[in-house]
Parts: C-alpha cells; structure tokens; sequence
C-alpha cells in the first residue's frame, strides 16, 4: 500500500513538473497562444518569427535555468542539512554566496573604483559569471582545507558563517566607495536572475550542474549513514574525509554554478528539502534527493511564472518571490511539524 | 569458533587526547585487558577517569597515544575501514533523533559495510536487519519513526543495528544512561543475553554498578592509576570495589553488593522483628544514625509486631511504650527525641 502510494507522489510530481515546464514558457510579457507555443516546440515552427525568437532565445533557456537553478540549490541544501544535521542549514552555508558576491563586486565596483570605466556594458556576462565563480571557488578551497583539519563539523559549520560574514563586510565597504551606477548593477545581481543565462551559458551551466548531481546521487549510501552523525558513520566504516570533501564539491559545483549564473537565490535551498520530508515521509536520500530534486525544479519554475506577473510588462526580482514563496511554507511547516528542531 | 582467548587484547595502552604542546593529556597509561567471546564486559569507573575514551579507543573512534589494541591477534591499524566496521560496532551516548528515520532504516544502515557503494540492501541484508529487530524483541516497531519511540525502545534499536553490522565485538558508552530502572535491567539482560546466544564479545561502560554485577561476566575497574578486571564476584570478594570512591564517603557492601554511606553512629537502639520488615526498619534507623543490634537490651528498643494482619512499631524508650503504624512515624518520633 505504501509502495503504491509513494509512486503516485511521483507521477504527480512529474506531471506537475512538466505541466509548469510548459507554462513557464507560455506565459511572459508578450502574450503567445498555447498553440503556437506547442507547435514552435514541437516542429520548431511559426508564422510569426518573432514568436520564434521569443521562445528559442528567451523563454526555453530561462525555463530551463528554473529548472535547473531549482535542481541543484534544492539538493545541495539537502546535502548540507544532511552534513551539518541542522534544519536551517542551506547551500550558501559554507559561505558560497558570499564568495560569489565578493567576486562580483571586486568586479563590479573595484574596476569602477579604479579605473575611469564606468559603462556597465563593458563588463560583459561572462566577466561576471566567471568573477562569481571564482569567489565561491576561493571560499570553497578555504573550507576544503579546514574540513580536512578540523574534527568537529559544527567547527565547519561556524567557520563557513564566518567566512560568509568577513565577505559580507568586504562588500559593504566596496558598496560604500563605489558610483551610483555600479552600486545598482551590483544590487540587480543580487537580487537574482534566471533570464540572463544564454544559451551559450546554458551549455556550461547544465553540464556542470549534472556533474554536481551526479556526485551527490553516487553520495546517496553516504548520506544516509551521515544522517547518525559522523561518530556513528565512521564506527561503520565510512570515511570521513573523504566523505566531507565529496559532499562539499558537490556542494559547492551545484550551489556556486547556479549563483554564477543567476546570482543568489535564496530560500528554494533551505525551504524545498523539508517539503520532500512531508511529503515522502522519509528520511531515506534515496528517496529524499530524487524528491528533493524534482519539488525544487518545481518550485524555482512556480516562482519564475510568478515574478513574470503574465501579462505585465515587468518583472519582480526572483529572489524576492523566492522568499515570498518559501517562508509561508517554512511557517506552515514549523506550525504543523512543530518538529523542525531536528531533521 | 575463534580462539577463545584472542578476540580483544589491550597491552600497555596509553590514551588521551594528543597534542603537539604537551603531553599532559594523558588520561590513561598501562592498560592492559583483554576480552573473550561470549563475554558481557561492564566497564566501571568514576566520571571523567577515561572510560568513553577507552571505548572510543576500542572502536576505532579514536587513536591511541601508545601501546596496542588487538583483535585476533592482529593490530588495530592493520585492518582496514571496512575490515574494522566489520568486527566493531559502536553505540555513543548521542541520541539519534530524527524526523521521518524509520526504525528499520536505522537498523539497517547497519549493513552499511557489508552494501556495495549504493547501499542497495540484498535480501540477505534485509534478513540479517529484520532478525536484528527479533533479537532485541523491536520487530513489530519496523515501520515506527524513530522519533515516536521511547527512549529504553531507542536504545534497543540502537543495539540491533550493531547486530545488524554484525560485528564480533559490541561497545557501547553508557547506554543505560537516560533510562529508567526496569529499563537500564531490561537493556543490560539482553546485552548478557546476546553475548551469550551470539557469542558475542560485548562491552559497556556504566554507573549502575548493581546492575553491572549481577549481569556481567568481567569487570573493567578504572580505579586512579590502575585498570583492574575480573569476574565481578571476585572483585567483591577481594575487595577491590572499595577503592573506586576511596575519598568519598562510600563503602561496599560485601553481602549485599551495593555501595552505602559510611556512617558515623552515635546511639545503639536494639531491634526485633522478622524477615524483610526487620531488614526495611534496619535500615532506616541506620539512616537516622542509629547502630542497630539484634536485642532488646539497648536504652531504645524496637519491636516489631504483628497485630490483626497489619505490622506495627513499638517503641519502648526505658519502660515507656510508644506505638507506631509505618516507619515513617517510627522516624519522626526518633527524630524529635534525639
């Protein structure tokens, strides 16, 4: 009865999942019918060729972005709250955010800081995702080579918040001495994006988000035996460090590609873990990261429909409608668990 | 079946926490035990003397500043991980707590080192992890979380998954620490149990010295600066149970088995009675500071009687009776008069 169950759950989160794929792309500021939208995906036509460019350029590469945006932050902070064994745990953190946002505000306002350049359009998109990059990269190295030394997870844990926090007041004091202009482009970073990825982008974001899941699926027997705590996982013959250095690449490969990419979207990391909780009522990463995985392709989706508000000419930060969507789903969780005190 | 004599053998063991500044994180030196199958170990000593690092030692938790730990003759460090996980298991003093863990997954993530890399459980596997549960009588709680179970069902939960590791030797820190009494029995029977039925070699730490007495085979003694064993009815008779809290104000107890206050008597008071009333009141006069003698010829005297099915006290304080319904009034009024 069980079985039958569960297996449902995942029919219908397939079906959700492809149902919202396809909405994310029919619905945006330019309104196109349903049936044009179908007949340019399926035969990869249109007699309007604006249609065309709209969907091909615009809208698949963004939904596709959601979808993965929302696979890789939604395991990642799966695999932290897993590691750390705290419920508030997520993928940023070891401070991977925080490195990224270093990275582009040395970027972004340090050359404005410096030099006399100060057209944004200068510092192209790929200057900023590799900038990103390698900031989180740096803190990632940093955390690698404690998580080697240190015993005490937690240690790491505490370590990460900090590193989080120095980067953080780095920022604020590049924030302070830079222009007006540079200082917006940074704030817009922030505030996240899932339609700046390009399709030329998307070929390095996919892959590296599949090598991250790929990792993290291969973690799934590691996982679980972290769930007991690392005490327990080595009487069992786990091997920690290696472990702990896995679990963090992987991490950090899912994490710091998205935040390259799209910035740092919050929440969807924290919140989208424990939905699969209630929902699969497991414990189980077998289980766990596949439903994890999917509810958080299908929540980055929902919010990306919602931040276009279909029919309106703008569009609201994704960040923001990740919060929105994801604290009324925390505070359900916490009223009706009542239980979030442990994983 | 193994050797008898060879499943664990600690020789000139030095444990600690090691650091590069000093060396005054030595918390143990000369340890020298061994441990055979079919063996519950209980082992005992005051707080903060090193018994969860011994066991952590043991368990390969932790690394040893000197000496050697060895099982079946072999080194500690020449096994590897999984050959390790394969002959220890381990129970900590943490209590696992998690949201949606199905009892049964936590027993068997027990097999954790015998599953290939995925952790696909084989139906071998599953045998092994349900029989576990049967041994420690949890096998109808397979599908409870195992956060809805009580703490005495945790930790038999906890025990099964060391069976389902299936290891030679179990050790377990304290895990009769959160519960209560007919549980810390129920828990450490079963342990005495498998060891025997498994021929297991199976070690615990513990303050339940009552318990660890009558269940255990071998005693573990973390005296000061010396680690004693021996069966524990010989530890009682050469008295070396009066050394654990030798600055404290407890002694043994040889006949009983228990530890009990030193107590500095001032008054005699005579007792009469029969079977378990005469030993009850005994032994609260003994707590009001009284030397209780078996006769009549003290300056108190107490008679215990029976009168139409119920027992009373009487008092008879040099001529002046005085009678009493339970022993509670008995003290009170001892207790004024003195």
């Amino acid at each position: 009865m069980l079985k039958k169950h569960t297996s449902f759950i995942w029919i219908l989160l397939t079906v959700v999942l492809l149902v919202l794929f396809v909405f994310d792309i029919v619905l945006g500021s330019v309104q196109i019918p349903l049936k044009e939208v179908l007949k340019i995906i399926f035969t990869g036509q249109s007699d309007h060729p604006e249609y065309l460019t709209i969907i091909y350029r615009f809208r698949i590469p963004k939904a596709i972005t959601a979808l993965f945006a929302g696979f890789a932050l939604s395991v990642s902070g799966l695999q932290m709250q897993t590691v750390f064994r705290n419920p508030l745990a997520g993928p940023f953190v070891l401070g991977i955010s925080a490195g990224a946002s270093l990275g582009v505000a040395l970027l972004v306002m340090g050359i404005s800081t410096f030099t006399i350049v100060s057209q944004i359009g200068v510092i192209g998109n790929w200057t900023i995702v590799i900038a990103a990059w390698l900031g989180s990269g740096l803190i990632l190295f940093l955390i690698l080579a404690i998580s080697a030394r240190v015993k005490d997870i937690m240690t790491i844990l505490i370590l990460g918040i900090m590193f989080g926090s120095a980067t953080a007041a780095i920022v604020n004091i590049l924030q302070y001495f830079s222009n007006e202009s540079m200082l917006k482009a940074f704030v817009v970073w922030t505030m996240g994006s899932l339609g700046g990825v390009s399709l030329t982008q998307l070929k390095v974001l996919i892959p590296s988000v599949a090598v991250g899941l790929f990792i993290t699926f291969m973690l799934i027997k590691i996982l679980n035996a972290m769930l007991v705590g690392e005490n327990y996982a080595k009487s069992m013959g786990l091997n920690i460090r290696v472990s702990r250095f896995l679990i963090f690449f992987s991490t950090s490969l899912l994490a710091g590609s998205v935040t390259a990419f799209c910035g740092p979207i919050g929440f969807i990391g924290i919140a989208v873990p424990h939905i699969a909780r209630i929902v699969f009522k497991t414990a189980n990463h077998k289980i766990l990261l596949p439903g994890t995985m999917m509810i958080g392709g299908i929540v980055l989706l929902l919010s990306d429909i919602i931040s276009q508000l279909p029919g309106h000419e703008t569009t609201l930060p994704i960040n923001s409608i990740t919060a929105l969507v994801g604290i009324p789903i925390v505070i359900w969780i916490i009223i009706r668990n009542q239980k979030l005190s442990s994983l | 079946m193994q050797n008898q004599d060879n499943i664990l053998k600690i020789e000139n063991l030095e444990i600690g926490y090691p650091s590069k500044k000093d060396v005054n994180n030595i918390l143990f030196k000369n340890i020298n035990l061994s441990g055979n199958t079919g063996e519950l170990i209980a082992l005992v000593g005051k707080n903060g003397i090193g018994k969860s690092t011994l066991l952590r030692n043991i368990a390969g938790l932790q690394e040893s500043i000197k000496g050697d730990i060895l099982f079946f003759d072999k080194h500690k460090e020449s096994y590897s991980r999984t050959e390790f996980a394969r002959m220890v298991s381990f129970v900590s003093t943490e209590i696992v707590n998690i949201n949606n863990l199905s009892v049964f997954d936590l027993v068997s993530l027990g097999r954790f080192p015998h599953t290939n890399w995925f952790g696909k459980l084989r139906s071998d596997d599953i045998i092994k992890s349900k029989r576990a549960l049967e041994m420690v009588s949890m096998d109808s709680f397979a599908r409870k979380n195992v956060n809805e179970i009580s703490d005495g069902e945790r930790q038999r939960v906890m025990v099964a998954r060391t069976l389902a590791q299936d290891t030679q030797i179990i050790a377990l820190d304290e895990p009769t620490a959160f519960l209560d009494l007919p549980n810390k029995y129920e828990i450490v029977h079963l342990l005495n149990k498998l060891s025997k039925q498994e021929n297991k070699t199976i070690i615990f730490s513990t303050h339940d010295l009552n318990i660890a007495i009558q269940e255990a085979d071998k005693i573990w003694l973390m005296l000061e600066d010396e680690i004693i064993e021996g069966a524990p009815e010989d530890l009682i008779l050469n008295e070396t149970f009066n050394k654990i809290f030798e600055k404290s104000n407890l002694s043994f107890d040889k006949l009983k088995g228990d530890f009990r206050m030193k107590r500095t008597h001032s008054e005699k008071i005579g007792l009469i009675g029969e079977g378990v009333y005469y030993n009850w009141t005994k032994k609260a006069l003994e707590r009001l500071n009284f030397l209780v003698k078996k006769s009549n010829e003290s300056i108190l005297n107490v008679n215990i009687e029976e009168k139409d099915d119920r027992h009373v006290w009487k008092l008879n304080e040099s001529g002046n009776i005085h009678e009493f319904n339970s022993i509670y009034e008995l003290s009170l009024y001892l207790k004024k008069i003195n």
